[in-house]
């Protein structure tokens, strides 16, 4: 049965009820509202004004390749739209499969609220941004042609998902991996594509490749420390202690140089061949333990009658950790390991420190050329409205995964 | 068949001590042949629970000698993992996998295990949620189930195994009083069907119905064992009668 229409109105109503006891529910408490809220309006109105009025965005508009990927050689370039194009149509399919396959116990709508409005924003990006950063007819074409791809294989998807062959459903999950794959011979060259050295990669892309290559490499770490620190091995508990204890011990920014100086004896020779692959290597390690801490807190919340259900089945150990233990610990962990992430993506700045060309390394080098001198406002804003959207995009993608997730304990 | 081939549970001078160093069983025998329900009673902490999971090598022993379906429990692995397969637990708290659905949890072992299609195992799952009388809540979570529902979808899960014996410990004991009836129903039904089944409980019903024989478990030690007409008319031990005197 379909909600009747008055409850959004009701529940309105009690909202707007709700704000009006918290902000005005005795004189002394209207008192600080009005005086906070005018303070707030007033901030805020000035910063608009300053954003339309005077700041002169010209730094921004004429640097905008610069910001996006660094000194990436120009008749290269089409190997990261390429990979743009290619994320923007499997985001889109599995967005829409997401849908056309609900959760068992869910009759899933197709195109919920949310969807529709995400699906609004995207285009109106689409048909902004482009034009806001003064960029060539033909580049604001290229972004809403891409735009309407993501649209499209998400509608595709949602329609008609579900007469697609399962095989093909379940190769989504193995799909993410290689294009990651694809994409960094894409970025990096190889397989017949000149080489393309990392000093070249910058500004966003440097950061973004640098915070998922992290974020993805982490994680199977994070889970084996994890698991060793519980382990009733005494070797491999006590390794699992000593990285994590060091890693911890230590601010990012020493790890970084140390990484810097080290790395290049400790990981075999391809590994670590240059500076930018250090600097990986180091932020994955860092961020693989904080992620076997988080992930160890979810292990021990799972109750242990849970595996011995498992192994009194018959399942072996990794049969009942795989299947039983860890996607229970993993839900568990979920937003403790997302905000590790977004921290992560944060840190990701102090490759800067290390002469890295990163967002702010990019930034910075901007900001020092005689040309935009005095712009700093300009370039730390657009910084901070960037690295807000990522990190915005991660804090949501998490929280659908959890609802998703979410066993919907005792209906009591 | 001769006589010992029909045990499917023997369990001889079974000793026990936790690693903090108490003495929990302290030479238990136990047979069970097939097709037996056998109920242990006891007071709390006299081992009943400690004992039945040494049957599935939930927990270790010491001393002493078990072997179930004619394989004998050593720290050989497969022997464990054979062990398990063909016996069945069911536990006091469910323990049903909350992030799989009512089907799921059926289906998971015997297709990770016994390598069976899926096709196959769902149309026989379904099946055994229709025995146990939840089949329309097959693609719920366990959590939106009521506690006797779920107890009977754990039931449900050990059986999808095809188990030769079945293990209960209080199954009732966390439900509430008005979901008892509903488990127990299904495990009399179990029993007439000719199951092997190893009850801890305390329900004195269930246990004079449907029990082929009632032991009673005292620190570590079985006091007394009985078919449950003499058990409970008739106790030969003066702890046994202590003992029915507190649950009566
Ligand atoms: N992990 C453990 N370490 C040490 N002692 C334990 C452990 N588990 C149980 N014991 C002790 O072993 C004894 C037997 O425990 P067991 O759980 O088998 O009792 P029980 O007969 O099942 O009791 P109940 O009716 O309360 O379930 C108890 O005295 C308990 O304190
Ligand atoms: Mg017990």
């Amino acid at each position: 049965m379909r909600p009747a229409r008055a409850a959004p109105g009701s529940i309105q109503r009690s909202w707007a009820h709700a704000l009006r006891q918290e902000l005005f529910g005795s004189p002394a408490d209207s008192l600080i509202s009005v005086l906070l809220i005018s303070t707030i309006i007033a901030a805020a109105f000035s910063l608009v004004r300053w954003a339309l009025g005077q700041a002169q965005w010209a730094v921004i508009q004429a640097n905008t390749t610069l910001f996006a990927v660094g000194r990436y050689p120009v008749q290269q370039q089409w190997r990261l739209w390429l990979l743009l194009v290619l994320v923007a149509a499997l985001s889109g399919l599995s967005w829409g499969l997401l849908r056309a396959y609900p959760r068992a116990d869910r009759s899933g709508q197709l195109w919920p609220f949310n969807d529709r409005l995400a699906v609004g924003l995207l285009g109106f990006l689409a048909a902004w941004l482009p034009a806001a950063l003064a960029l060539g007819f033909p580049l604001q074409w290229r972004w809403c042609g891409i735009t309407a791809l993501l649209v499209a294989m998400r509608w595709l998807a949602g329609h008609w998902g579900r007469s697609w062959p399962p095989g093909l459903v379940k190769l989504i999950p193995v799909i993410w991996p290689l294009l990651y794959l694809f994409g960094m011979v894409l970025i990096a060259g190889g397989l017949g594509l000149p080489r393309v050295s990392p000093s070249e990669w910058g500004g966003l892309l440097l950061t973004l490749l640098m915070a998922s290559f992290a974020i993805l490499l982490s994680f199977p770490i994070g889970v084996v420390v994890a698991l060793g620190r519980r382990s009733q091995l005494p070797l491999l508990r006590w390794s699992s202690v000593l990285y994590i204890e060091f890693i911890r011990g230590a601010p990012l920014i020493t790890l970084l140089f140390l990484g810097q100086n080290i790395l290049g004896y400790m990981l075999p020779g391809g590994w670590a061949p240059d500076r930018v692959w250090r600097a990986a290597w180091v932020l994955t390690f860092f961020c693989g333990a904080y992620l076997a801490e988080a992930v160890r807190a979810g292990l021990s919340a799972v109750p242990p009658g849970q595996l011995e259900a498992a192994r009194s089945l018959g399942l072996t150990m990794p049969q009942a950790l795989q299947r039983v233990v860890l996607p229970q610990a993993l839900r568990i962990a979920l937003p403790a390991a997302v905000g590790q992430f977004i921290s992560l993506l944060q840190d990701t700045t102090l490759l800067s420190l290390i002469g890295l060309l990163d967002l702010l390394g990019t930034a910075r080098t901007v900001m020092a050329n005689p040309e935009f001198l005095g712009k700093n406002a300009e370039v730390y804003l657009t910084l901070a409205v960037l690295f807000w959207c990522c990190c915005a995009a991660l804090g949501l993608g998490s929280r659908a995964l959890e609802r998703r997730l979410d066993p919907t304990h005792s209906p009591a | 068949m001769t006589a010992t081939s029909q045990l499917m549970i023997e369990a001889r001078g079974v000793q026990k001590w936790y690693p903090n160093g108490f003495h929990a069983l302290r030479g238990v025998d136990l047979c069970v042949s097939k097709g037996e329900v056998v109920v242990i009673m006891g007071p709390s902490g006299s081992g009943k629970s400690t004992f039945i999971r040494t049957f599935n090598a939930l927990e270790e022993f010491q001393e002493g000698s078990i072997s179930v379906d004619g394989i004998a429990l050593s720290n050989d692995l497969r022997n464990i993992d054979a062990i398990r397969c063909d016996t069945g637990m069911v536990f006091q708290q469910f323990n049903l996998f909350p992030h799989l659905t009512v089907l799921e949890n059926l289906t998971l072992a015997p297709v990770v295990v016994r390598k069976r299609r899926r096709g196959d195992v769902e149309a026989q799952a379904m099946a055994l949620l229709e025995r146990v009388g939840i089949a329309e809540q097959a693609r719920k979570y366990p959590g939106q189930l009521s506690g006797g529902q779920q107890q009977r979808v754990a039931i449900a899960r050990s059986l999808c195994m095809e188990p030769r014996i079945l293990l209960f410990d209080e199954p009732t004991s966390a439900l509430d009083p008005e979901m008892v009836g509903e488990v127990l129903e299904v495990m009399r039904d179990l029993a007439a069907d000719g199951m092997t089944m190893v009850v801890v409980t305390h329900e004195m019903g269930f246990a004079r119905e449907v029990a082929h024989r009632v032991v009673l478990m005292s620190e570590g030690q079985i006091v007394e064992e009985a078919p449950p007409t003499v058990f409970f008319t008739n106790p030969r031990h003066e702890r046994s009668r202590q003992f029915l005197a507190q649950i009566l």
